[in-house]
This record gives structure tokens, sequence and C-alpha cells, in this order.
């Protein structure tokens, strides 16, 4: 992945109270609305698909609960960059967690975010999907690919369709493999596809 | 030269007769008077009209050359923005000269400015409350009118808000300090909360205790000014320093430019 341009904070990253929960609520309200562009243009930019709320250095006991493949792959991408966008190092300033939450919860209203699955208590989950594509988004872009390349009706491995050199320069090239099988799963739902073999070997037919 | 004094009768008749030649004398002055200041008003009237049809490309998109034209009106004593619908603009007919001799072209450009700044003012009132400096809103205008645009400057923004008066709006120029703002909700603003405005212009924020050290308030006047200013939006608190601090959102705006580069 190519990310080694810094993401371009906006400016209201930079301003203190921003990471204070706004009394008003009009003003809350903007600043929700801030935020919530803040963490799509975030994670499209650095291209995190999950999202960890808890940051690294606050201990994390809810690790243990989550399966071991989620972690590792939250773990690594929110060493590397997750962790300045609820934290601002030069103003010192930090979202809370549940001022973050809520946030999330603004974002799951607009259908742009969604706690990751296996959390179902109410306040989910550490970990969230961040939809700056919705599932739909990404099934349309997949189906498109598929369109222009004339491989309708042939068979593609899931693994192909992330990894394989045939989507490189595509935007799903290297995208998480859970939000994949999101996104075809709607291909499915719409007919338009149909999935069948074993957990790691699992193939794709388009139609 | 020593004038000898009529005597006798026939000095009443001299001076009726002197007293009457110069009142005719002075009619004839008078109207000659009016005919060539009559014959200049038309001149200037056709002048100024050819000039601003042969300009209204430069009074448009030129800031200077239209600040020029304006305070050149209002030397003049034509307001250039008495528009059809302020009543009784000198009789004129039912538009105003201005309109008559520009063909609105100059109206108009305040008129879609102003459809700008209230749009601008619409976007942040939900960070702003409703209060924004008059600096800001032009950025915003000038950042949205990229390509092609002319340059505006804030004396077009406060005309431009002028234009709104006539609708019976809330949009309004405030002084806050030495600042204009542009006040797009009903609200007034006490003595207190313009003096925290004002203090806030300093540093971006004040908390209470500043406002107590250099306004030598006590308090709760200071916890009240403050807590009113957030009521109404106009200030974000931020709560993870020493003391809260209040902070005003025109400058998150200004931190792009000093924080644009990160690192």
């Amino acid at each position: 992945m190519s990310q080694s341009q810094p993401f371009p904070f906006p400016r209201e990253y930079f301003f203190p109270p921003f990471f204070t929960r706004q009394t008003n609520l009009t003003t809350h309200h903007a600043q929700l609305t801030k935020w919530s562009s803040l963490i799509l243009s975030y994670c499209r930019h650095h291209r995190i698909f999950k999202l960890p709320l808890t940051p690294p250095d606050v201990t994390t006991t809810t690790t243990t609960t989550t399966p071991s493949a989620t972690t590792t792959t939250a773990a690594s991408t929110s060493s590397a960059v997750g962790d300045d966008l609820f934290y601002n190092r030069k103003i010192n300033r930090r979202l809370s967690l549940s001022d973050t939450r809520e946030v999330i919860d603004f974002l799951r209203k607009d259908g742009r975010a969604e706690y990751v699955s296996g959390n179902d208590k109410e306040g989910g989950g550490d970990v969230v999907w961040i939809y700056w594509r919705t599932p739909e988004e990404w099934a349309s872009l997949v189906e498109a690919w598929v369109d222009e390349t004339a491989q309708k009706g042939s068979v593609l491995t899931l693994y192909e369709l992330t990894e394989g050199e045939g989507t490189r320069g595509t935007e799903f090239h290297g995208m998480d493999p859970e939000l994949l099988q999101k996104a075809l799963s709607v291909l499915v739902k719409r007919g338009k596809a149909q999935i069948f073999g074993q957990e790691d070997s699992q193939g794709v037919k388009f139609f | 030269m020593s004038s000898r004094k009529g005597v006798g009768l026939a000095a009443f008749d001299r001076s009726r007769l002197a007293s009457a030649q110069y009142a005719s004398h002075g009619s004839t002055l008078r109207s000659t008077n009016a005919q060539a200041l009559e014959t200049q008003l038309s001149v200037f009237r056709s002048l100024l009209q050819q000039f601003s049809t042969t300009h209204a490309k430069d009074i448009r998109s030129n800031p200077t050359f239209r600040a020029q034209f304006a305070r050149m009106c209002a030397a003049i004593g034509v307001d250039p923005l008495a528009s059809s619908n302020t009543t009784g603009a000198g009789g004129s007919g039912s538009s105003s000269i201005w309109a008559q001799l520009l063909g609105r072209s100059v109206n108009d450009f305040y008129f879609e400015l102003a459809v700008r700044v209230v749009e601008v003012c619409g976007e942040t009132r939900g960070e702003n409350g409703g209060l924004i400096e008059v600096r800001k809103v032009r950025e915003r205008v000038m950042r949205g009118r990229m390509e092609g645009g002319g340059e505006i400057t804030e004396d077009d923004i406060l005309r431009a808000v002028g234009t709104l008066k006539p609708l019976g709006s809330a949009y309004s120029i405030v002084r806050v300090g030495s600042k204009p703002y542009i006040r797009s909700v009903p609200k007034e603003l006490n003595t207190d909360q313009s003096a925290v405005l004002e203090a806030v212009q300093v540093l971006g924020y004040v908390s209470v205790s500043m406002l107590m050290d250099n306004l030598r308030w006590a308090r709760p006047r200071a916890q009240t000014a403050v807590e009113d200013l957030v009521g109404e939006g106009m200030l974000w608190v931020d709560k993870q320093s020493e003391e809260c601090e209040y902070w005003s959102p025109g400058f998150m705006l200004e931190s792009e430019e000093l924080g644009g580069v990160p690192g």
C-alpha cells in the first residue's frame, strides 16, 4: 500500500475545543459533522477499513474477546497510523472514548460505520468498520471492474480479487477480505454473483 | 469714492429703481446659474452613464476600482445601493437614479454577493452561533469563486449586507472591538458579552480567570458572560486544559493557515 503522504488534517483538528464534547446542541451537531467527515477522509486516506477505537497506549482488555485475526490486523494498522486521529499530539488534546463512540453512532446513523460483529451488546465493541465506501459502493466497484474486464461468468477467488495482479490499480485492491465478503454478499443478494468454497479458498462467480 | 447722498424726493425714486434693477439682475443671474447647473447635471449624468456602461466590467471585477467608484458616488451624494425598494429615493421615478444609470449591474453585483454571504452565514451558523467575522466571510466567498471571479473586498461584503436591509432580515453588522462581524441571528450582545468576544480576539480564547484579571470582573460575572456565549454557540469549550478555555470558532478558520502543515 502506498500511503507515504501524511494526511492533511483539517483546520478543526488544531482547534483545542474540537476534542471536548460541546455543550451547546447546535455546536455539538456541528462538531459531530466535522468529526465524521474527518474520520471518513482520514480512513480513506490511509485505507483503513477497520478502525480501533481504543488508543494503543490504553490497556486493551477487550482484545481477548475479539477474534485473533481482527486484533492483529487492527493493531497493525493502528500502531502505524491510527493513533493520531483521536489524539493531536501537537496541541495535546484527545477525544475521549465516550465522545468517540458518540461520533461513531452519528456515523452509524448515516450508514457510514458499523461495529465489527461479535459485539452485539449496547455500546458495541472497540473496532469499527468505517465505510468511506459502503459495502454497496464497493459492490458496484467490483461489478464495474468485472464488467470492464469481461470476466462475467468466470470464477475468481477472493484472494485474487484483493491481492491478485489483475486488480492492481483498482480501488479494491488490497481491501479488507471481510469487507469484500460483505460487498460480494450484496451482489449475491442482487443475484449478480455466487460465492462458493470453503473458508480459505472461497471463489466467486459473477453473472 | 465719496457718494453723494441724494436729497429731496427724487432720491426715493432712484433707490426704488436701483432695487428693482438689482432684483431683475439677480433673477437673471439665478436663472442662468440654474440653467448652467442643469446642463452640467445632465452632462454629468450622461457621462456617468457612459462611464458605468463602459466600465461595468471593471466595476464588477476590480475591487479597488469599485471602491473608488462607490466613494465617488458617496462624495457626490448618490447612494449606489439605494435601489427600487427603498422608498423616497429622491423622487426620480420608481427606481433609483443608480439603477437607471447603471442598468442595475452594480446592484446585481451586490445582490449576488449578498446571496453568497447569506449562504456562508447559514453554512457556518452551526459552529459559530451566527456571528462571523467579515474577514472570514470574505475568505469563504473568495474560496468559492476561484475560477475567473474578481477580487472582493471587505467593503463589498459590508455593502452587500446593507442590501439585505429591506428584507427586514436579521443580517446586520456588529462591531466587536475594532473588527466588523456579521450577525445572522436576531440576538443582541450585551456589553459584557461584547467585552468577552473582544478579549477572545487577542489569543483566540479566554478563561474565566483571564477575564477576572484583565477586566477586573468578579468570578460570577465572568462565568455568566462566558456561559451565555457558549449557550449561544458563539464560543467552544475546551475542558482539557488546566482551566476551561473558551475558544472563538473564528479561530478555527484562522488556524488553517497556521497549522496547515502538520509536523
